[in-house]
């Protein structure tokens, strides 16, 4: 069997060796992530039967649970985790060529780091350790979104900075207070005790809990650092940021509202903030004229999405999140990897200077077409399965506020695909001007648009490749006692 | 199987045309029309089975997607083939002067696979997921040709998204409500459902299919589309691709509900078919008479895409054995006689470099003889002339108007007609008579892979016009599986007891005054042929290309009705669009650029969860 803690292990560890491998010869340097990602990937293929059949519960230190830090890889951890490793993988692919700007040994360091800290927030058992990992996870993505080095992204850096730090002061807070009221930071130990506490003492550790993770997630109001940071990072940090660095926000509010607070009434209220999210960004996002800008304010509205399906908390709502959160990570990073060589061959952000790019390079715009697609919710690409999901989902609680949401969600959609629809046409059928000199990217870049491509046109036409990992990760989440039983033991 | 075989020839033929294209363009067209025939004759072979079968399965959704072919669907998908693959024929000389051209075909036969999902689709979720794919493709194409067409593509797009989503939200609710979405488990099941509920579910499919069949209030895309589409598909467009909305509504009205249900909805006059009625009776009358002040050929007769729209509900909305009948015969001969006219308007756009605006055009008739005979059929059809396809199809549904009792709606239908008439007079004559101007002297008529589509059609408005019997015995069938009395039909019309209508009587009649007037003329003195130009006004000679009378044909009627038909519906959807757009301008202020704001809205959200925790105990 091998030992999940590697997921965490080699990424970490050859992230520090990097500066080594930098020694014998510059080149290998940027190589070194692909192949700590792809030994991730692997790991993740060996595990998920493993998991599937029995979660794998590793204690580090020689002590059993609760007193030690433990890894808790159930379906959901070794589902994101997967998730995490395989566009982390194919945009570590993408990086090879794109990232040539100096230091790139730094860039390469941190963007494993960034990782390492995904990865362990979703694995972890441990609240601390959970919020190391968080903390791991920010900063990584600080440092790369000023990677330029130009105004705009230090500014962004800089405000992000101040809005990621208050978030993690708050989780801090909330750690703190855990930790005075039930004297142990095991996370299955504290959902086991959960009931002894007083009420009013937990929601407030949980508004603590949400207004952290929320900044993370982007839930609004707490998502103003995410436009400016998604947009003026280098593209292959957006498609990661905006892929994986808000799930990874989202999947603390949902672990600890359910999992650990099993806070089933605020559920309602959550899921009216993923529609206010949802509605916000769309409409933010429509005015865009900078392509990037608007990809950042799409995934405000595909993450309100998501808490929205959270929100339903019914085992098809949390599957459809779920299938969501694979849908939009694969389109946003594809989007992102694709916007991106096309603004470097272009040399401009705006969505104006890319008309009738689609001749220069169609495979890139072809790609785009497909990530707006999906997104939008077109059959047959993968995010039409979710959001039929969703919408399924929605419908079926039979609770009118849900079909009051969910009809406001559908009108968000026809929002979001004016937009969409509106770049697709940009980029094929209007006249470009100064466009003598774009050539169709290659190589490197190449192989993580195609593979992200055809994965979302796979996922769409025969979503079977992930919906049994996907209902178990959902149940992991609504059945908690299951998940304390995991760790602790017993039932 | 054989349907699945169907749909994978469709889809798959299409991707290798495309392939094929990289190879060379010769072997991309011979490839696209072998795959388009092939296509026919598949079809063409599933006449009258019955077919059942389940190709994929979602288990986690519980569902799987069916096909199935009736004498509905049948019906349907042939039209689908056969204007499918006409408009491939037409294509391959049209579109020599335009660039991508692989992409083109493998849309075009995308298109004609998506559509022929829809109509073969045996539950609900294969019909959206075709509908969306169908949807998505027409958008791709309708942008092709840049310029103007990208704002009319995304218009089309936006307020067919705003449909379908209105038809999902139906669709899901469905699910949950009865657990299934067979369409025929659906149909059992939906017979005892609340009127409520159903008048529910009809109004979100209304929504969907109306805006698809462009009835009034949702129709604003369409002429835009039709205008600024590349002229073959404009074709398809027109003929079969905005008439799934009426499939649509047959699907939910008759194959689903049933007249019974029907009957049920609404008190008195205030009942569903009722007002459905009207909206067909307006959608005749507002755009036909809204073609007759257009001057781009294409824009005409893409505002009588929606008027003949307008007849087909009418049809389908009355609900007599006759009156559905009547609605989807005119169907189908709406779709021959007008892909007809767009493809004698490509022909003509062709020739003459693209030119589209009537008054610009003139005296082509001898320039291009096949191409008027086309545009003649097709507008003959159009306005219903006896031994026409459109005539039969326009008396059934006057027939059962006048039967039941609907004066009002009589009389709208026929207004229709008069409007049709004045407007297509001027297509004809603007474009084929008066004066040849100068500049298209050396017009040619169009090749023949062009001419051969035309001709092929105007066969069939003759045909399905003097034996009307052919394709309504189809129609009786579809009515059969209806549920409803069918329409009795002998091979050249109606039977004395619906009141007679026999078009072999007719053709005779018009036979023996043609020749009646053949010999009076060849009695009297013989006529003197004078050339073109030889014309003379107020006793002095005209100069050439000066005289051409029918420029500004209808300048009068302009200025009396142009007033009334001003599309308020467009400019209200304009409206909102602006609207919208800044309410999210400052939507999009809630962020600031300022990070002591980004912080404070922190702040505020923690102290308002606290504070609404504490203070209201709202959960």
């Amino acid at each position: 069997m091998v030992n999940p803690s590697l997921l965490i292990g080699v990424p970490l560890a050859l992230a520090f060796s990097i500066p080594l491998f930098g020694l014998i010869s510059k080149k290998i340097e940027k190589y070194i992530p692909i192949a700590a990602l792809l030994i991730n990937v692997v790991i993740c293929f060996i595990l998920i039967p493993q998991v599937l059949e029995k979660p794998i519960v590793v204690s580090i230190g020689g002590w059993s649970p609760p007193f030690c830090i433990n890894l808790v890889v159930g379906p959901l951890g070794i589902f994101l985790t997967t998730l995490i490793s395989s566009v982390g993988f194919l945009v570590s692919i993408y990086a090879v060529s794109y990232i040539k700007e100096e230091p790139t040994e730094k860039y390469h360091i941190l963007f494993l780091l960034l990782m390492v800290g995904a990865i362990g927030i979703v694995l972890t058992g441990d609240i601390f350790n959970l919020f190391v990992f968080f903390e791991i996870l920010c900063i990584s993505s600080y440092a790369l979104v000023a990677y330029n080095k130009d105004k705009e992204g230090t500014e962004a850096a800089m405000k992000y900075l101040i809005q990621g730090s208050i978030g993690s002061s708050f989780i801090l807070i909330g750690i703190a207070l855990l930790y005075g009221g039930f004297g142990t930071l095991n996370m299955a130990h504290i959902a086991s005790k959960i009931t002894l506490a007083d009420p009013t003492f937990l929601f407030i550790t949980l508004a603590f809990f949400i207004t952290g993770f929320g900044i993370e997630a982007a839930i609004f109001p707490l998502n103003a650092w995410l436009p400016d940071a998604h947009s003026s990072a280098p593209s292959s940090i957006s498609a990661i940021l905006s892929g994986i660095a808000i799930k990874t926000g989202v999947y603390g509010v949902a672990r600890m509202i359910f999992t650990i607070f099993n806070a089933g009434s605020i559920l309602t209220f959550i899921a009216f903030l993923g529609l206010l999210t949802l509605l916000i960004g769309e409409m933010s996002a429509f005015r865009q004229d900078d392509i990037k800008r608007l990809l950042a304010y799409s995934s405000i509205g595909q993450i309100g999405l998501i808490v929205f399906a959270l929100g339903i908390a019914t085992s098809l709502g949390v599957f459809g999140a779920l299938f969501q959160i694979v849908s939009h990570t694969l389109a946003k990073a594809l989007l992102f990897l694709a916007a991106g060589y096309m603004i470097y061959k272009v040399g401009s952000k705006s969505i104006t200077s890319l008309n009738g790019i689609g001749k220069k390079m169609p495979l890139t715009s072809f790609a785009f077409a497909i990530g707006s697609f999906s997104l939008i919710g077109l059959p047959p690409f993968a995010g039409f399965i979710s959001k039929f999901s969703i919408i399924y989902a929605a419908i079926q609680v039979k609770k009118p506020i849900f079909l009051a949401f969910i009809a406001v969600a559908l009108i968000a959609t026809v929002v979001e695909a004016g937009y969409f629809f509106r770049i697709v046409q940009n980029l094929y059928f209007k006249e470009g001007k100064k466009l003598e000199k774009v050539t169709e990217t290659s190589g490197f870049i190449l192989i993580s648009l195609i593979i992200l491509t055809i994965s979302i046109i796979a996922i769409g036409i025969h979503p079977q490749f992930i919906t049994g990992l996907l209902k178990e990760a959902a149940n992991e989440l609504l059945e908690r006692a299951g998940y304390i039983g995991w760790v602790l033991g017993g039932t | 199987m054989q349907l699945i075989t169907i749909l994978v020839v469709s889809f798959l033929g299409a991707g290798m045309v495309y392939l094929a294209g990289m190879i060379s363009g010769k072997t991309r067209n011979i490839l696209a029309v072998l795959v388009s025939l092939a296509v026919v004759i598949l079809v063409s072979l599933t006449y009258n089975q019955k077919i059942y079968t389940s190709f994929y399965a979602l288990p986690f959704l519980n569902l799987s997607l069916t096909l199935r072919i009736d004498t509905l669907s049948w019906f349907f998908a042939i039209a689908v083939a056969g204007i499918g693959f006409l408009s491939i024929l037409f294509s391959l000389e049209y579109m020599r002067r335009y660039e991508r051209l692989n992409y083109y075909y493998f849309m075009m036969l995308f298109v004609n696979a998506a559509m022929l999902g829809i109509v073969f689709s045996a539950d609900f979720l294969s019909f959206y997921i075709f509908w969306e794919i169908m949807s998505w493709s027409t958008y791709l194409l309708i942008s092709y040709k840049g310029g103007k067409a990208v704002a009319a593509g995304l218009k089309y797009i936006i307020m067919s998204v705003a449909g379908s989503l209105a038809m999902l939200f139906a669709i899901v609710s469905l699910y949950t409500s009865y657990g299934t979405l067979g369409i025929s488990n659906l149909a059992s099941l939906l017979q005892t459902a609340s009127p409520g509920y159903i008048l529910f579910l009809l109004l979100m499919f209304v929504i969907g299919f109306g805006i698809k069949n462009a009835i009034w209030l949702l129709h604003t895309w369409l002429p835009d589309a039709y205008t600024e589409a590349i002229s073959p598909f404009s074709a398809v467009l027109s003929g079969m691709l905005t008439r799934m909305g009426i499939y649509g509504f047959l699907l939910i009205m008759y194959t689903i509900l049933g007249l019974n249900v029907l009957h049920k909805l609404g008190y008195g006059i205030l009942n569903f078919n009722y007002i459905l009625s009207w909206i067909g009776a307006i959608t005749i009358i507002i755009p036909t008479f809204t073609a007759l002040l257009q001057d781009d050929a294409k824009k005409l007769l893409a505002w009588h895409g929606i008027g003949q729209g307008g007849y087909m509900i009418l049809g389908i909305g009355i609900a007599t054995s006759l009156g559905i009948a009547g609605g989807i015969f005119h169907t189908l001969n709406h779709a021959i006689y007008i892909v007809l006219l767009f493809f004698a308007v490509g022909a003509i756009e062709h020739q003459t470099r693209g030119v589209r605006d009537l008054n610009e055009l003139g005296g082509l008739i001898k320039k291009m003889p096949v191409t008027f005979i086309g545009a003649l059929a097709g507008i003959s059809g159009l306005i219903g002339i006896p031994l026409t396809n459109g005539f039969v199809s326009k008396w059934l549904i006057y027939k059962t108007l006048i039967m039941e009792n609907y004066p009002f709606l009589a009389f709208a239908a026929l207004i229709g007609t008069w409007g049709t008439i004045l407007s297509v007079y001027k297509f004809l004559h603007n474009i084929f008579l008066g004066q040849l101007p100068e500049k298209y002297a050396n017009v040619k008529e169009v090749p023949w892979t062009m001419q051969l589509p035309m001709i092929l059609l105007t066969l069939a408005v003759i045909l399905f016009g003097i034996l009307p019997g052919i394709p309504l015995k189809v129609i009786s069938g579809i009515e059969k599986s209806f549920g409803i009395k069918p329409v009795s039909t002998g091979i050249f019309g109606m039977p004395k007891e619906i009141g007679e209508l026999n078009m072999i009587s007719i053709l005779a009649a018009v036979l023996v005054a043609g020749v009646v007037v053949y010999l009076l003329f060849s009695l009297s003195a013989k006529s003197r042929r004078v050339d073109q130009y030889d014309s003379y006004a107020a006793g002095s000679f005209v100069p050439k290309d000066r005289y051409q009378f029918s420029v500004r044909f209808y300048d009068q009627a302009y200025r009396i009705i142009g007033p009334y038909l001003q599309d308020v519906v467009d400019d209200f959807y304009y409206w909102l669009v602006r609207k919208s757009r800044s309410f999210f301008q400052l939507v999009r202020q809630i962020y600031t650029g300022n990070v002591n704001t980004y912080a404070l809205y922190i702040l505020l959200f923690l102290a308002f969860l606290i504070f609404v925790k504490l203070g209201w105990r709202l959960w």
